[in-house]
C-alpha cells in the first residue's frame, strides 16, 4: 500500500503490486508498475528520483508455483506482478509463456524489458500489435499445455476465463490477482470483502490471489448466511461483473 | 505528566484509560489484525468492530470511495456476530493490558440488551459502546440515535443489562445531538463518542448510478472534523459526563483541539486505515505539547475553549 500525499488528499494508499524485486536471492530493491489513471497514482509517477515514497508492505498472500509449465495470462496493466513472477519461474527453472493484452500497441509492456526466456504473444483490441482481440481469446490455443495459470486483469477479463473458459482450462489451477477498493491493505477496515465458495475474504488480507474457481461470480451468488449480501442489495449493482473500465483500476496491477 | 483519563467516573467497575487515545469501532478490526502491525499496548483502549447478535455479511461492493480529504464507507456492519467474538476474540484480549470495548449494534432494543447481557463477565471485555449511529445498515442502526426517546429507552436498555461502563456512539445526522446527548445521559450512559459518520453519496457518471453498493455511505476522516469539532463542543455544555471526541482525528492538533472543546478522549479512524501509526504519532504530539506547555495533566485542557 503506497501513500500518495504528504497530507491526507488524495486520504488513501493505492494499492500496487510488486513489480520486480533484485536481487531474486535476497530482494533489497523492488520496483512497482502502474497506471496513471487518478490523482494518487498522478502524483506518484511526479515523484523524482531520491524522493522518499512511503510504503505499507507487503500484504496479503502471492502466486503459488506448482508446476513446471507456466501460463500467464496479463491484461493492461495487469502486467506488472506477472514479471516478478515469470522471473522466479524461470529461475526455479519452469517453462514460462506470457500472454499479453492491451487496448493499443502503445499500451503494450514493452517486451525487451521481458526476461529473453519467456515465449510472449501478444494481443491488442485495435490490432495495431500481435492478434486483434481480447487476449483472452488467445487463451484457447495455449491452456492445454500449461501446467497452471496465472492472470492479472480487470474484473472483466476475468468474467470471460470463468465464463467460458473453464472447459479450456480443463480444470487447471487458475491463480488470479483480485482488485477491489482498498482501504487499510491490512484487514482492518473490510472494505474489500470478496463472495467468495467459502464465504466473505477480505482481498487485502486473505488475497489479492484467489482460484478463479472459488470466487463467485454474476449469477453463481447465493444469499446464504454468510456466504451472500443480504440486506442494502440493490437489484442490479454492486455485483462483480463484466466492466471493461473497473472504477477502482487505479492500482497499478492488482 | 499525567495522561491517564477515567472515561467512567460514576461506574463502579470505571473505564480508566493509560493515555486519550483510542481506535474508533471498525477501523482496525478486532485488533487482532492491528496488533500485528503496530504495538497496540501502547494506546488508551481498542473500541472493536460493531457487533450484532447474528454474524452479518454486510453491503455489496463497492464498499468505499475516497473524497477530498474523505472517505465514504458503507461495509455495513460485516461481523463476526456475538457469540464467535466472546469465543474468539475475547481471550485474544483478555491477555492484552490494553482495554477492549465493544462496539455493538442491534435491530431492536431488545437486540440491544440481549447483546450487553451476552457480555457480562465476559473476560478480556472493558466496556460497551453502543452503536446507534450506523448509517449504513436498512434496519436499526441510525435510527435509535435520531430520536431522543429511542436513544434513551437503547441505553436505559443496556444498562439494565450490564455492569459494564456503556458509552453512546452518536450520530451527527440531526438536528439537534445536544437534545440526544442529554437524553443518553439522563438514560445512565457512563460516557458518550461522537461523531458516527456524516451521510453522503457519490456518483458514477459513468454508469449514471450511485457508486457505493450501498448507494449512501458513511463520511469519515479529515473532511468531517470541523463539524466533529463543532458537536463536541455543542454536547460538553449540555451533559457532564465524559465525552469521547470522534470523527478526522488525524494529529496531535487536532487531538487537542477536541480535547479543549471538551473531550476526554478521542477516537482514531479512518486515519489509522492510512497510517498504522497515526494513534502512536498522536499520543508522542500530545505529550511533546503537554510538556512544552507544562500542563502536567492532561484534564486541565478539557474543555479549555468552552470556559470564557
Amino acid at each position: 500500500m503506497v501513500r500518495t500525499s504528504e497530507g491526507y488528499d488524495p486520504l488513501l494508499r493505492r494499492p500496487l503490486s510488486i513489480h520486480r524485486v533484485a536481487p531474486l536471492s535476497s530482494p533489497s530493491q523492488l520496483a512497482l508498475l502502474f497506471a496513471v489513471v487518478g490523482r494518487g497514482t498522478k502524483w506518484l509517477a511526479q515523484r523524482k528520483r531520491g524522493d522518499i515514497i512511503d510504503l505499507l508492505g507487503a500484504l496479503g498472500n502471492g502466486f503459488e508455483i506448482r508446476s513446471r509449465d507456466l501460463l500467464l495470462v496479463a491484461g493492461g496493466i495487469g502486467i506488472a506482478p506477472l514479471v516478478a513472477l515469470a522471473e522466479r519461474g524461470l529461475a526455479e527453472g519452469s517453462q514460462v509463456t506470457l500472454l499479453l493484452g492491451a487496448p493499443t500497441r502503445t499500451q503494450l509492456y514493452p517486451s525487451h524489458l521481458l526476461p529473453a526466456e519467456v515465449k510472449s504473444f501478444f494481443s491488442t483490441e485495435d490490432g495495431s500489435a500481435g492478434r486483434k482481440g481480447l487476449v483472452t481469446d488467445l487463451l484457447a490455443d495455449f491452456a492445454a499445455e500449461a501446467g497452471q495459470i496465472f492472470a492479472c486483469g480487470p474484473i472483466s477479463m476475468y468474467n470471460v476465463m470463468a465464463s467460458q473458459g473453464l472447459q479450456i482450462l480443463r480444470g487447471n489451477s487458475v491463480q488470479v490477482s483480485m482488485e477491489v477498493r482498498m482501504g487499510c491493505g491490512f484487514g482492518a477496515c473490510y472494505g474489500c470483502a470478496l463472495e467468495t465458495k467459502r464465504g466473505l475474504r477480505l482481498v487485502c488480507k486473505d488475497g489479492p490471489i484467489f482460484e478463479l474457481g472459488e470466487i463467485l461470480w454474476e449469477g453463481e451468488k447465493g444469499g446464504d448466511e454468510y456466504g451472500g449480501y443480504k440486506e442494502n442489495r440493490p437489484s442490479d449493482e454492486g455485483k462483480l461483473r463484466s466492466h471493461r473500465h473497473h472504477p477502482s483500476s487505479e492500482a497499478g496491477g492488482c | 505528566m499525567n495522561l491517564s483519563v477515567e472515561l467512567a467516573p460514576h461506574n463502579e467497575r470505571g473505564l480508566l484509560l493509560a493515555n486519550p487515545v483510542m481506535t474508533a469501532a471498525g477501523t482496525v478490526g478486532y485488533g487482532t489484525e492491528y496488533a500485528k502491525i503496530v504495538d497496540i499496548e501502547r494506546l488508551g483502549a481498542i473500541v472493536s468492530k460493531g457487533t450484532t447478535l447474528s454474524p452479518r455479511p454486510g453491503n455489496p461492493q463497492p464498499r468505499l470511495a475516497e473524497t477530498a480529504s474523505g472517505l465514504l464507507n458503507s461495509v455495513g456492519l460485516q461481523n463476526i456476530g456475538i457469540d464467535a467474538l466472546i469465543r474468539e476474540k475475547a481471550p485474544i484480549w483478555a491477555t492484552w493490558r490494553v482495554p477492549v470495548v465493544v462496539n455493538i449494534a442491534g435491530e431492536s432494543i431488545e437486540e440491544y440488551a440481549e447483546l450487553a447481557r451476552r457480555l457480562e463477565g465476559v473476560a478480556g471485555v472493558s466496556g460497551i459502546e453502543v452503536n446507534i449511529s450506523c448509517p449504513n445498515v436498512a434496519w436499526g442502526g441510525m435510527d435509535f440515535g435520531k430520536s431522543p426517546e429511542m436513544a434513551a429507552e437503547v441505553t436505559a436498555a443496556v444498562k439494565s443489562q450490564t455492569s459494564l461502563p456503556v458509552i453512546v456512539k452518536l450520530t451527527p445526522n440531526v438536528t439537534d445531538i445536544a437534545q440526544i446527548a442529554l437524553a443518553v445521559c439522563q438514560a445512565g450512559a457512563d460516557a458518550l463518542s461522537l461523531i458516527n459518520t456524516v451521510v453522503g453519496m457519490a456518483i458514477d457518471i459513468t454508469k449514471r448510478k450511485p457508486f457505493l453498493g450501498g448507494i449512501t455511505g458513511g463520511l469519515s476522516g479529515p473532511a468531517i472534523k470541523p463539524i466533529a469539532l463543532y458537536m463536541v463542543y455543542q454536547v460538553s455544555q449540555a451533559v457532564k459526563i465524559p465525552i469521547i471526541g470522534c470523527g478526522g482525528v488525524s494529529s496531535a492538533e487536532d487531538a487537542l483541539e477536541f480535547i479543549m472543546a471538551g473531550a476526554t478522549a478521542v477516537q482514531i479512524g479512518t486515519a489509522n486505515l492510512v497510517n498504522p501509526n497515526a494513534a502512536f504519532e498522536v499520543l508522542e504530539g500530545m505529550e511533546r505539547f503537554m510538556e512544552r506547555e507544562a500542563v502536567e495533566d492532561i484534564a486541565q485542557l478539557v474543555g479549555v475553549a468552552n470556559t470564557p
